[in-house]
């Protein structure tokens, strides 16, 4: 079987995203939501069983996983949605479709951390994101042309207290289930606070560690009454116990009011994201004009304070705390080639730093990056938007990360940040079969995507598409 | 059939002809004097160590590629150049070692908006403003310069904006000096003049539309090409000697043809009212900064016109109809058919440049401008070649600056490797014989 030649794959992949991935592996291992937004492993496989598996296979590319490494002339085999196997003589079954990428790279799709368009609704509420996708909007084989196979956008940001709403969608034209990559797993804040805001924020806090004090002891108390072990039972059970002895029966405490975001962030269901003012700023003449020392200390006190990791929306001054931000289990969204100067009393750690994203992935926090304009447009500026999102993980490469590492900051890091690096964000067997073959080296500044495959299908090829055909390349 | 044949025909011409090496364009000066007498040129020598950079490559733009290369350095200037083996290092010469960077010529950009305080560039009391002038915004203390040397840029053209549509004139310079009189290239650069697409003065007073804005265009030039006239004439012996007007003495410049026009223009029926009225009524030495929207389509008129273009900062325009992404650059270069019936020839390897206006794009991502060109369908050749040797030649100043070349200025960059890769770094910044930036790698600038 496959497995067979998988395996060392996997075992080596395992290896050095564990090693990578440690700070945060716990927060982000486990999105929320995708169970259920998506069929679940075990139905797959039945539903596959009678209705015959699609298998497709890449051969002859470079191929970049993603987590950091390369495998030449590899094959890649996708069985439906997913990636079945990477690596060399795979066992492909008969009748697999074949993709000829010889001499070409593929690349797991570009994830944009945030942006707006390609089908999402201008805002959402959180019940209605679905409700308001358009799987034939024309921007999506835009995104597509330009390698974006994710993207996270939020709503409702929170402003002192952890708060919002998100959603991951995915760029797969006609097909509006396959759009839906996962919801809520972000929250937001902003930084700074004031004292007020401050005391509220440690009562929460406080609050909700009590109630799970309290959930616990409950539990504690409903295990030992262990002569009641019946009762027990049906209390469990729901369905069971309905119309049963509900009197009787203790109640769990419920959290109080307000909590209800700091029990998901202590419970490492979602991730939350520290705004600093810096994003979306825009490219003319704008810009923060100081540093964010303090906004970046509060934030890492706001990890602290939760005692899980929190994800810093394009800090200025991120390479100064690097240690902290990686003991804290903290991660970076950064805009490499932002540039912001020193305050003239403390050059040595204020203002922007090319070097950011190779000093804070020297400490080994996962670094995604983002362009200085978070949509793409058609007004003609080409290397300032989501259009070149490989061009902002360049500069991350400018500033000393290794190029490999370099692309980590678009695809599986990325993936990170929004909390779903579990399906995407890498090549790797099991995951969703959402890459790009490019006509080479990802990160180069002229390679165009020749074809985009989102959950297992080719959904964009240059050459059967206006935007790019005309190239020759 | 016989239209598509004819076409095809038509385009493999115009593609041969760029193949057999039909890359000129026959850049129209006008009757430049030798010697300026209006324009001030900067210093022709300026105080350097002597200095001996060795590196793994050369790319003098002007002839081939050297490889484990020396260049020597004197009083801002190049004195030898050529094969590590075969080049003597004299003595007195410090030799710097660049390791395995590539050099090229500092990069040239032809239209930008640094050098002054803040975003100074717009006074526009008038709807033109031939009275105004940079020169005196330069400080060479300044952020937006250090950010230049460390993208690796180390001549600009800092020009007046497009409030207005006679912005006033730009100043050529350096990018490092000891002071902006060393830095100093040549003032006037060119005179600014910006046609539509933001001089336009929507209160509805004259100047709203192309009309009034070209006619008030035409007003002040006929009035600067009278002044300019008397002058000569005085000069001549042949008319008494005129009133001295500072405020149309620098057009008495424009017109000797010491420097050129520079043309915030775009969008076809603009750039064909630049090319009309400014390089065929008034004959003056023009150069397109800007060029964009469907511009492109007037690669032959230009051509034909010896009037080159410096593109950007857009470097594409999404093509509704076509439903396609047009390189603007590549377009300019090759010419296609471009909605006509039949294929217009494009400006070549010699006519085309490209530009950030920075600070819209910043001034150190000049070289991601033409990345972005190259990925759009620019040779790469050609790309290294717009903001070199192209640029220097559009504006008159290819004796000084854009390549690699014994008696030219000493602007060196040395780049970690390919210098159109944004994921190289300018490791140090040689400005006339001056080594004006080296990269901290623990705190890049850039």
């Amino acid at each position: 079987m496959i497995t067979k030649y998988v395996l060392p794959i996997l075992l080596s992949f395992g290896s050095h995203l564990v090693a990578q991935d440690e700070p945060d592996s716990k927060p982000t291992s486990q999105p929320t939501d995708t169970a259920e937004d998506r069929p679940s492993e075990t139905k797959d496989d039945d539903a596959a069983d009678a209705e015959e598996d699609r298998f497709t296979v890449i051969r002859g590319a470079d191929v970049y996983t993603g987590t950091g490494s390369m495998l030449r002339r590899a094959s890649i085999l996708i069985k439906n949605d997913k990636i079945e196997a990477v690596g060399h003589d795979l066992d492909v079954p008969d009748g697999a479709t074949e993709i000829d990428a010889t001499g070409k790279a593929v690349s797991p799709g570009f994830v944009s951390v945030g942006s707006s368009g390609f089908g999402a609704p201008g805002t959402f509420r959180l019940e209605e994101v679905a409700d308001g996708l358009n799987p034939w909007d024309p921007s999506i084989k835009l995104g597509l042309a330009a390698g974006i196979t994710s993207f996270g956008m939020m709503a409702n940001e929170g402003r002192d207290v952890p708060r919002g709403k998100s959603a991951v969608l995915k760029l797969a034209p006609g097909d509006l289930e396959g759009m839906l990559c996962a919801t809520d797993t972000i929250l937001s804040m902003r930084m700074p606070l004031d004292r007020q805001q401050w005391r509220k924020l440690r009562e929460l806090v406080d609050q909700a560690r009590e109630h799970l004090d309290a959930v616990a002891k409950f539990e504690e108390e409903q295990k030992s009454s262990a002569g009641k072990s019946e009762d027990k039972k049906s209390n469990d059970g729901k369905d069971s116990a309905k119309g049963g002895k509900k009197k009787d029966d203790p109640k769990p405490p419920k959290p109080p009011r307000g909590t209800e975001e700091i029990l998901d962030l202590l419970a490492g269901k979602k991730l939350l994201w520290i705004d600093l003012g810096n994003a979306s700023r825009g490219w003319f003449m704008g810009g923060p004009t100081n540093s964010d020392n303090e906004k970046v200390r509060q934030g890492l006190e706001v990890a602290e304070l939760l005692g899980r990791g929190v994800v810093f929306n394009r800090p200025i001054t991120g390479w100064v705390y690097a240690d902290r931000i990686a003991r804290t289990g903290s991660m970076a969204i950064l805009e490499p080639r932002s540039r912001v100067e020193p305050d003239e009393g403390n050059p040595d750690i204020t203002g922007s730093n090319l070097a950011s994203a190779a000093i804070l992935a020297d400490a080994g926090v996962p670094v995604a990056v983002m362009s200085p304009t978070s949509n793409l447009t058609l007004m003609g500026l080409y290397g300032q938007d989501v259009n070149t999102l490989h061009v902002d993980a360049a500069y991350a490469v400018r500033g000393g990360l290794d190029n490999r590492k370099g692309l980590r900051t678009i695809t599986l890091d990325a993936a990170k940040m929004l909390g779903v690096d579990a399906r995407i964000g890498s090549i790797e067997p099991s995951k969703d079969a959402d890459l790009l073959i490019l006509t080479g080296d990802p990160l180069h500044y002229a390679s165009l995507v020749d074809t985009a495959i989102v959950n297992g299908k080719v959904v964009y090829e240059r050459q059967k598409e206006t935007f790019y055909s005309h190239i020759s390349r | 059939m016989r239209t598509l044949a004819i076409i095809a025909a038509s385009l493999a011409a115009t593609a041969s002809a760029i193949a057999q090496g039909d890359l000129s364009i026959d850049i129209y000066y006008g009757d430049r004097p030798d010697v300026p007498k209006i324009a001030k040129l900067g210093p022709d020598k300026v105080e350097s160590p002597k200095l001996a950079f060795r590196c793994a490559k050369v790319i003098p733009v002007e002839g081939d590629p050297i490889d484990d290369a020396i260049v020597l350095s004197q009083d801002g200037k190049i004195v030898a150049i050529g094969r590590a083996a075969e080049t003597a290092i004299p003595d007195g010469f410090e030799l710097v070692d660049a390791g395995d960077s590539w050099c090229l010529p500092g990069y040239i950009e032809l239209h930008c908006h640094i050098a002054g305080r803040g975003f100074e560039l717009n006074d526009t009391l008038h709807q033109t403003n031939p009275e105004m002038r940079t020169l005196d915004l330069i400080t060479m203390d300044h952020e937006m310069l250090r950010n230049a040397l460390a993208g690796g840029v180390t001549t600009v053209m800092l020009i007046p904006g497009s409030g207005s549509n006679m912005g006033g004139f730009g100043t050529l310079t350096k990018t490092w000096g000891r002071s902006p009189d060393e830095a100093l290239v040549r003032f006037p650069g060119c005179l600014k003049i910006a046609q539509a697409g933001n001089p336009e003065r929507y209160a509805g007073d004259l100047g709203m539309t192309h009309m009034g804005m070209n006619h008030g265009l035409r007003m002040t030039l006929e009035r600067g090409q009278k002044y300019y006239q008397a002058w000569e004439d005085f000069d001549a012996g042949k008319g008494p000697k005129p009133q001295f007007d500072p405020a149309l003495e620098y057009l008495r410049g424009l017109f000797r043809h010491e420097y050129p026009v520079c043309v915030h223009t775009q969008i076809y029926q603009v750039a064909l009212q630049t090319l009309r009225e400014l390089r065929d009524e008034f004959g003056l030495w023009t150069v397109i900064v800007h060029g964009t929207f469907d511009a492109y389509r007037l690669s032959e008129e230009a051509w034909k016109r010896g009037v080159p273009v410096s593109n950007g900062p857009r470097q594409f325009q999404f093509n509704y109809e076509r439903g396609r992404f047009e390189g603007l650059a590549a377009n300019w270069y090759s010419g296609g058919r471009h909605g006509f019936r039949h294929p217009v020839r494009g400006l070549g390897r010699d006519g085309i440049g490209i530009n950030t206006d920075s600070p819209v794009i910043p001034q150190e991502q000049l070289q991601l401008q033409t990345a972005m060109a190259v990925r759009l369908g620019l040779p790469w050749e050609v790309g290294v070649r717009a903001i070199t040797i192209n640029a220097a030649r559009f504006v008159g100043v290819q004796d000084r600056v854009g390549s690699l070349v014994v008696g030219k200025d000493a602007d060196l960059v040395f780049w970690d490797g390919d210098p159109l890769d944004p994921r190289n770094a300018v490791e140090m910044t040689v400005v006339n014989g001056n080594i004006a930036y080296r990269r901290n790698a623990e705190r890049p600038r850039f």
